[in-house]
């Protein structure tokens, strides 16, 4: 719930900017706030990319970014293991398997919010203004 | 990195662990009739010691499950039994009343030993297709 609703927020740079500030102040606010006021009225609305846990906010680019590069560096990792065992270096038939597995998972869930992310565009694109 | 298969680590060493004691089971059941060894005595039959270890050996003990506990062979003992004596003399091994010290190996339970080590594959295969069956299953919730 809390991931997915911070997906939402951030799929559109437009709605990252305008959406919360139509909900929280009706007209006399800013056409835009700056992410360091958004940061202080609600902490923790923008999530950090994979692997960091203490920076600056990042946008959903970085985020994505970031997936993508834990998928393709999974794969590494499992080519690495084929070629490893291929090659009748020391590793075990089970730990290639598991590696193949958790790239396959891995490129799986990217897959996913690749499709979410299309998904809440053209959702977007639909609506009538 | 993220952790897809969480609480595999533990079973991907306990397979490997396993591997290692087939492994010496099945040298067991090759020097079953080894009457000269390395060290020009008969074979001794070898056993694998268990022991578990903690993944991350730096970082304290948090929550439980958090820190996965590994396993791996410690060490391979000799067992210290006597070697079992068996009258051949024409044998080139045979002391001067022909009796043939041969190794202190019984097959039935080294077969025994054998389907419990691959038994107990088995099982950790299963955590590993269960696991990996979950994480599908998880990832379905974004289908429609």
């Amino acid at each position: 719930m809390n991931s997915l609703s911070a997906l939402r927020t951030l799929a559109y740079p437009a709605l990252r900017t305008e959406a919360p500030v139509q909900t929280l102040s009706e007209s006399a606010a800013p056409k835009s706030i700056p992410f360091t006021e958004l940061e202080k009225l609600s902490p923790g609305i923008l999530p950090n990319p994979i692997g960091v846990t203490n920076t600056t906010p990042a946008g959903f680019d970085r985020l994505v970014t970031g997936l993508v590069n834990e998928v393709s560096a999974k794969q590494a990792i499992s080519s690495e293991a084929v070629n490893g065992l291929l090659s009748g270096q020391n590793v075990s038939l089970h730990q290639t398997m598991i590696a193949m597995e958790e790239a396959s998972i891995s490129f799986q869930l990217m897959v996913e919010v690749r499709n979410k992310l299309l998904e809440s565009y053209q959702e977007l694109m639909r609506m009538q203004i | 990195m993220i952790n897809i298969l969480n609480g595999i680590d533990s079973t991907s060493s306990a397979l490997n662990a396993e591997r290692i004691r087939m492994d010496v089971v099945s040298q067991n059941i090759a020097n079953v009739n080894t009457t000269r060894g390395l060290n020009g005595k008969p074979y001794a039959r070898q056993q694998v010691v268990f022991e578990a270890v903690l993944k991350d050996q730096l970082k304290p003990a948090g929550t439980p499950g958090s820190e996965p506990q590994m396993v791996r062979v410690s060490h391979v003992e000799t067992a210290r039994r006597q070697p079992r004596l068996v009258y051949q003399p024409g044998h080139v091994d045979a002391d001067a009343n022909g009796m043939v010290a041969m190794p202190n190996i019984n097959i039935y339970e080294e077969m025994v030993d054998l389907m419990a080590a691959s038994r107990t594959y088995e099982a950790n295969l299963n955590a590993v297709k269960t696991a990996r069956s979950m994480a599908l299953q998880t990832l379905s919730i974004g289908k429609r």
